[in-house]
């Protein structure tokens, strides 16, 4: 099996635009266009979130997709389940909207629709190579990668910080 | 008499139970596993039977099977099987019907049953409710098209949850309350102000403070119920929502130590070797307060079920404790959260109340203010999770008190 890719984040580099959520409610749209997605009578919502925490740090939540998904676990109708590619899914047709998931998210990232009376949240967007609000990170503050390469970067990134203040 | 062996045997088919069958078959993909439940249904999720009351979903949308985390394969599932004695030195089981089953390792899992307070007379007449299984929702749903008026007993969740599935229907509902408020067990009266108004609206004709003396019936069924007040209310339908006891006659000639529920170590082991219990029927630990709880919640009973699974399977994990309060639910469109120490009449502990235009918070603290020890939620509910992850960790709350007090804490928080 190959290894599945993540959304890490890099908070030392969001810059709190938020052009992720952007990106994250118009691909959860209906039209899929930032037009069309205004224009909608359902105003659609970011399944990620951007907030701030003192002095001036912006971080970007999403959805850790946890191993043991308390969410999963907590579910009273059996509406949360982890698919074939390992991504943890609400099924909107079996929610009753009890938000025990709600109560349960230590990341706050599940969110509540009031129209439809269903919780919502980050599904690694199923149509895109590249989760929407990966692509639209103009910083680099989201990564989209697995595991090893992503520590991988890390390590090449520290040893390129610690070459140069050797080098000082 | 028939006799069968299982490696594992888990008496009772609902949350703790499947629970555990899945969590042992995600670490032991061979040994057999055998559930006994005596309901008629196969494991079904419980907390949904009042849409079967009001017809919105039928008992097999509701199944567990394949749904959520229990996709674990050849779980052997026996229902109509009710034990009725078990002998732990020879790891047995003994079932109503004449069957007998060796195990390896058991699981206690028989939850708990509804309360029927025995000073109302005429509880067992046709049209008198305790809603509880699928079963019960599916005669409820039956009756409820003869009935316009059904009086309910006890102003808990459950109760609440039946009367909506019944005014949806069309039916005059009352709910009649002994204590000063609706939902008394998740919040104190005078913080369940924004519920009982969204009740009220809702059409639910409510009558706190008072108690059922005696079910009227004929040989329709139910004709009325008596109060304590002497008024009379003529009726076709009552459920009764005042609480549970857990199932443990089955163990009473056994050497399972109880009390009152069976007694769980930290490992959810019982007295016995190879024995395990967990969910309703287990005592464990509440981490806030130390003391011992049996609690009836499902999401409880999952957690438990899944640490009892781990255990069973030979890996030594500690039970974490739970609370006695935790509970998420959306009632006449209000949603709320309650978990934690919430009744703070006589505790001595640090408030913070806050309220506006359809929404209430209140917080609670302990007497040193360094930790969040319980919180009520009503109306804007986001991120209630954090507050749990604080309360159960004990987390020192110092640097994030003032978010946790203006409800805007979040995951970035936490973060160094």
């Amino acid at each position: 099996m190959p290894q599945p890719k993540e959304i890490f984040v890099k908070t030392d580099r969001c810059v709190g635009c938020m052009s992720c959520m952007l990106a994250c409610a118009v691909e959860h749209s209906q039209s899929k266009t930032l037009f069309g997605a205004i224009a909608e009578a359902r105003a659609p919502k970011s399944r990620l979130y951007v907030e701030w925490a003192a002095p001036d740090r912006k971080i970007p939540l999403v959805c850790r997709q946890c191993e043991d998904a308390p969410c999963m676990h907590a579910c009273i109708s059996g509406a949360i389940t982890r698919n074939e590619d390992n991504i943890v899914v609400t099924n909107a047709d079996k929610c009753i909207g009890c938000w025990t998931c709600v109560m349960v998210c230590p990341y706050g990232v599940i969110g509540r629709n009031m129209d439809t009376g269903k919780a919502y949240r980050c599904d690694r967007c199923p149509d895109r190579e590249i989760p929407a609000c990966v692509s639209a990170c103009p910083t680099g503050a989201l990564i989209y990668e697995t595991v090893p390469e992503y520590s991988k970067s890390i390590r090449k990134q520290a040893s390129q910080e610690f070459a140069r203040a050797e080098g000082e | 008499m028939d006799r069968n062996a299982t490696q594992y045997l888990i008496v009772g088919g609902s949350a703790a139970g499947m629970a555990a069958a899945h969590t042992i078959r995600s670490h032991d993909p061979m040994a057999p596993v055998t559930v006994l439940t005596d309901e008629t249904d196969k494991p079904y999720f419980r907390p949904m039977i009042p849409f079967v009351v009001s017809g919105k979903k039928k008992s097999q949308d509701m199944a567990m099977e394949g749904c959520g985390p229990y996709v674990g394969k050849d779980i052997f599932v026996k229902t109509d099987s009710r034990v009725v004695s078990v002998d732990t030195d020879s790891h047995r089981v003994f079932l109503e019907n004449n069957q007998v089953f060796n195990y390896g390792k058991i699981l206690f899992a028989t939850g708990s049953r509804p309360f029927i307070p025995p000073d109302i007379k005429g509880t067992e007449s046709n049209g008198v409710f305790a809603l509880r299984t699928l079963a019960h929702a599916r005669k409820m749903n039956a009756r409820a098209a003869q009935t316009q008026h059904a009086v309910l007993l006890g102003g808990g969740l459950l109760n609440l949850k039946a009367a909506f599935a019944l005014l949806e229907r069309g039916i005059k509902v009352t709910l009649v309350v002994y204590s000063p408020q609706v939902l008394s067990q998740l919040m104190d009266a005078e913080d369940a102000v924004l519920i009982r108004n969204a009740l009220d609206d809702a059409g639910l004709e409510i009558r706190t403070g008072t108690a059922a003396v005696e079910i009227e019936s004929d040989n329709s069924g139910v004709r009325g119920i008596v109060l304590d007040d002497h008024t009379k209310i003529s009726c076709q339908m009552v459920c009764i929502g005042k609480g549970v006891r857990p199932n443990v006659e089955f163990l009473e000639n056994s050497k399972i130590k109880l009390e009152k529920g069976i007694v769980a170590d930290i490992h959810t082991a019982c007295s016995q070797s190879d024995t395990f219990a967990a969910g309703d029927v287990a005592v464990t630990h509440d981490p806030v307060s130390g003391k011992p709880v049996m609690t009836a919640l499902w999401t409880n009973a999952v957690e438990m079920g899944r640490c009892a699974g781990l255990n069973m399977a030979g890996l030594p994990t500690a039970y974490a404790g739970t609370f006695g309060i935790l509970n998420a639910t959306q009632i006449a469109n209000m949603p709320f959260v309650s978990m934690g120490l919430v009744h703070t009449k006589d505790l001595d502990c640090e408030i913070f109340r806050s309220g506006g235009q359809g929404s209430f918070r209140k917080m609670v603290f302990s007497s040193d203010g360094r930790h969040l020890i319980g919180m009520v939620l009503i109306g804007d509910i986001s991120n209630a999770g954090l507050y749990r992850h604080v309360i159960q960790g004990k987390k020192l709350v110092e640097k994030f008190k003032h978010h946790i007090i203006g409800h805007n804490l979040h995951w970035g928080h936490f973060i160094k």
